[in-house]
């Protein structure tokens, strides 16, 4: 045995001393010891340890445990008293407590809506994968309009990068390009049903991580004969998704039309994803029809790659600019790389450089979510100090008898926090209740899902809205001089009337500058949808034959035109609301210089358009069935006669790819592209395939008149549904994105301003209380009631107009700048500030004047009568 | 109101502290305890009765001297109060009043 005596386990002893109460810790330690010992002695050392240790942990029960572990209970005590406090606070000042609570929580609901909706738009695409590898080839053209930039590029651009580019893991082709799809009928037996379909190269899965549920990412796109359909497309279909791969479904689209054996099944595109699609087909079925794509200078489907590990993006941009032009010499095209989830945020191109996009609406709203909140926060901070008054005597004392001033702030902290915190709960239930309208504005499907990323971002928000609503009367407060408030001369220094002053103007100028971008945004969206466009869209169905040849295009429009109700039935490639026209530099003119190259955009339409259309025709005629050769005429715009500097063009001959047309008429300038855009030098030539139907309806008849026609579609069609769509209805989506700032804005705005007017409201009651005296005393000596609200309405009536003359430059900067987006846009009225100056003149006379007419009408016995 | 009611163990305990008048410690009762029982004892057990008597007025303590066994801590002495010994008398005349109504009948 050791020669030394071993000791009790210090362990087990530090564990005893860290939970049991104080006065059983000598009494016990020592009985523990003593008896360590004893069985140290009268058994061995192991024994004594173990029921040392035994003893110890059955000395945790209730009656051994100390009751807190603090050694200095004080500061429990305190953040009691704090809470105390600040509920009997909020219990004795009812009208303050609601005016920060309703401001604070409408500024969270803001907040928040807007928080689930920035975040739901920077998901959208990030979901695949290798979404950091993942890069999109762009291409540039250059021309005398500038840099034209396109996702379409060269059809052999995907193998030649997976076969001389090391850097480049897997390359994809895919068809149609962007966002595009192909929309045909797909059947089995005796059902048939519409779907949306991509023709991919078969790393497509590799590429996109879309979830297959059936088949392997490797093989499922590797035969020309099969497809991959959407879980929700087979259920639709078969009502299963399981056992289906190897069965044949029959795809009704134009040239492609056959049977297709299922190789997989995908899961439903997400929500979040910007590009939505049911069925994948192989992408070398597509090239096998269209055998020029073998061309380089033809530029039809989108090119996806994925990047090695180690590969740099800009590097290989470099490497892949002149890519096209060392393949065919004739190419104009350079090439660059993009990232594919940058589509959706940054999708706009001006002159070869990227100009934002979506990003400019996150943005915008992001700062308008802050704006409100720090509205709200400033009405708190304002409150607060201005009542400060109030607890003149609670700092004093409690400074006198030793608070420091860290110990005063916290606890002011810890108010705000308290009331930013119940303001969350209120927020997060109204969030809940108007969700459904919120996504109905914005288009989106937000949910308010708690998972812990949303748990984190709501605690932060909550948390820096408290501290900084808190932030103003903590410092504030605290630092008052004890001696000075219990002598009772303490009086609200100059320097914080100035910051309040300052905070009233703050929160004005921004309400102020929001009302003045909801005017000019709601007045310019007004102006679109009202602006003459060239031609008639009201009354107008469109709907897509792109799977029917020329004769029975022809057959169908004829027996359109004999329904009674229809005006005018027309036919054109493409739609007036998507710019997604192909244009030309291929037509040249007599008198033409030498270099000098105008891009027209080319326009196929069918006989009847532009009476179908109601665009006015300047000179010449249109194209017409009595003719037979108007195959070989051309009509041009005004534009375009204009840029060619042609007098008298009517009769006079241009060639177009070599091949001479004559020139029949000439029509007044329209907007075939969405009106950011101007218009552009445009030619008509007749076509027969591939083409949007138009019909003209006598107003008023719509229903009859397309029952009639869906009769007519289904006969044609074996069965099928016409999907038709109204074309202002279809102008109107165009600016759908617009549309819903506009409307968001407006609500935002309004509740910047009423977050403003509480704050405004708290603050006047405040004063006509504080000088509830001053005011007794004047109309006693005779002062009128008038006289005493002009004094009372003065202070803020200055506020107001300093905030004004803030708001009216910055927001005239602002509109000017989102107005210059627009080709054609409002002149910014004089009318538009004076308004929105007024507007919150009157709003905040009125918030006032509730308060100021309250005090003016008062009896002065009664604030008199206790001096 | 001021719970005169005794435990079981609390009993034991208490008998134990009155036996060793100011002289009971934990360590000391716990020992008797074990040794007149025939069974093992938790010391906790013996402290958690102690206090409570403690606090119900039945037990008295006070610090001892400094010892060298316990590491250089004091020994708390019990003795029992006034209060205490009445419980127990009264519990042990309760006891043996019923126990004297037992009939003389022979167990076999």
């Amino acid at each position: 045995m050791n020669d030394h005596k071993p000791i009790p386990p210090k362990l087990a002893e530090r564990f005893l001393l860290w939970f049991i109460r104080n006065d059983l810790a000598e009494e016990v330690l020592g009985d523990l010891d003593e008896k360590f010992y004893q069985t140290f002695e009268k058994k061995s050392a192991y024994r004594a340890r173990l029921n040392y240790w035994y003893q110890v942990i059955s000395y945790l029960r209730p009656f051994a445990i100390r009751k807190s572990r603090s050694i200095n209970s004080n500061y429990i005590f305190m953040i009691r008293h704090n809470f105390l406090i600040t509920f009997r606070g909020f219990k004795r000042y009812k009208a303050s407590f609601f005016i920060n609570m309703i401001g604070l929580s409408t500024g969270l609901v803001c907040a928040l809506l807007i928080y689930l909706w920035v975040n739901d738009e920077l998901t959208v695409d990030k979901f695949h994968e290798k979404d950091d590898r993942l890069y999109q080839v762009m291409q540039n053209f250059e021309s005398s309009f500038g840099i034209n930039t396109i996702e379409w590029t060269p059809a052999p651009l995907a193998k030649t990068l997976m076969d001389e580019m090391p850097e480049v893991e897997y390359a994809v082709p895919v068809y149609p390009p962007a966002s595009y799809t192909f929309n045909s009928v797909v059947a089995i037996d005796n059902k048939r049903l519409k779907a949306r379909a991509k023709y991919a190269g078969k790393d497509y899965f590799n590429v996109f991580s879309y979830r297959l549920i059936h088949g392997d990412r490797d093989q499922v796109l590797h035969d020309k004969n099969s497809v991959v359909i959407s879980d929700e497309l087979a259920l639709n279909l078969f009502r299963t998704t399981e056992n289906i791969v190897g069965k044949t479904i029959t795809w009704e689209q134009g040239e492609f039309a056959g049977d297709y054996a299922i190789s997989g099944v995908f899961e439903k595109i997400p929500a979040n994803s910007s590009i939505q699609f049911d069925m994948v087909f192989n992408y070398e079925l597509y090239t096998s029809k269209h055998l020029e794509l073998q061309n380089w200078s033809y530029n039809d489907p989108c090119t996806y790659i994925i990047l090695r590990d180690d590969a740099r993006a800009e590097v290989l941009s470099n490497k892949v600019a002149d890519l096209t032009k060392t393949h065919d010499p004739n190419a104009e095209g350079s090439l660059f790389l993009r990232k594919y989830s940058d589509q959706h945020l940054y999708g706009n191109y001006e002159n070869g450089v990227n100009t934002g996009g979506r990003i400019a609406y996150v943005i915008l709203f992001s700062v308008i979510a802050i704006f409100i909140l720090l509205i709200a926060c400033i009405n708190f901070m304002n409150l607060s100090t201005a009542r400060a008054s109030r607890r003149f005597k609670e700092i004093g004392i409690k400074k006198s008898i030793g608070a420091k001033r860290s110990t005063l702030a916290v606890q002011y902290l810890g108010e705000s926090l308290i009331m930013a915190f119940l303001s969350l709960i209120a927020a997060l239930l109204i969030v809940q209740f108007l969700l459904p309208q919120f996504n109905q504005i914005t288009g989106k499907q937000l949910a308010l899902g708690l998972d812990s990323s949303l748990l984190l971002s709501l605690c932060c928000i909550t948390l820096v809205t408290g501290l900084l609503a808190g932030s103003y009367p903590a410092l504030h407060l605290s630092g008052f001089h004890p001696i000075k408030i219990l002598k009772g001369n303490a009086s609200t220094s100059s320097a914080s009337l100035w910051v309040r002053k300052g905070l009233v103007v703050f929160q004005f100028t921004a309400s102020v500058i929001l009302i003045i971008l909801v005017l000019v945004v709601s007045n310019q969206m007004a102006f679109i949808q009202s602006k003459n466009l060239g031609y008639e869209k009201d009354n107008v169905v469109y709907f897509n034959a792109d799977s029917w040849n020329s004769g029975e295009l022809e057959t169908f429009l004829n027996e359109v035109s004999t329904v009674r109700g229809v005006i005018n039935a027309s036919a054109m490639k493409g739609n007036l609301t998507v710019n997604d026209h192909n244009s030309t530099a291929g037509i040249t003119w007599e008198g033409q210089l030498a270099g000098e190259e105008v891009k027209f955009t080319d326009l196929v339409v069918d006989f009847d358009f532009f009476e179908t259309m109601g665009i006015e025709v300047a000179s010449g005629r249109t194209f017409s069935r009595n003719f037979s050769t108007e195959d070989s005429k051309i009509i041009f715009n005004e534009a375009a006669v204009k840029s060619m500097g042609l007098i008298d063009p009517v009769g006079q001959s241009v060639k177009l790819w070599g091949r001479e047309r004559q020139i029949i008429g000439v029509v007044k300038d329209f907007h075939f592209e969405s009106l950011y855009e101007s218009v552009k030098p445009c030619f008509f030539r007749l076509g027969d395939k591939s083409m949007n139907i138009l019909i003209k309806i006598k107003a008023g008849t719509a229903i009859e008149t397309i029952a009639e026609i869906q009769d007519l579609y289904q006969k044609k069609s074996q069965g099928m549904a016409l999907d038709y769509q109204f074309l202002d209805e279809a102008f109107q989506r165009l600016y759908a994105s617009e549309q819903r700032v506009s409307i968001l804005s407006r609500y935002f705005a309004g509740i910047a301003i009423i977050i403003s007017c509480l704050g405004l409201f708290g603050l006047a009651a405040f004063t006509a209380e504080r000088r509830l005296k001053e005011i007794g005393v004047r109309k006693v000596m005779g002062a009128g009631e008038l006289s005493i609200i002009t004094l009372l309405s003065n202070d803020f009536t200055k506020i107001v107009f300093i905030a004004i003359s803030i708001a009216l430059p910055v927001a005239y900067l602002l509109a000017k700048n989102w107005l210059e987006a627009f080709a054609h846009r409002i002149d910014l009225e004089w009318w538009f500030f004076i308004g929105a100056g007024a507007l919150a003149l009157i709003i905040a006379w009125l918030t006032v004047s509730i308060q100021t007419i309250k005090a003016a009408r008062l009896n002065p016995v009664i604030c008199l009568k206790d001096e | 109101m001021i719970e005169h009611s005794l435990g079981e163990f609390e009993e034991l305990v208490l008998l134990m502290v009155a036996a060793h008048h100011d002289e009971a410690y934990g360590v000391l009762i716990l020992e008797n305890l074990e040794e007149k029982l025939g069974k093992k004892i938790n010391i906790s057990a013996i402290h958690v009765a102690l206090k409570r008597m403690e606090n119900k007025g039945f037990v008295k303590s006070r610090f001892g001297g400094i010892t060298n066994e316990r590491g250089g801590r004091r020994k708390k002495f019990y003795a029992i109060t006034a209060l205490g010994k009445r419980v127990l008398d009264n519990q042990y005349a309760l006891r043996t009043s019923i126990y004297q109504q037992i009939p003389k009948i022979s167990f076999s």
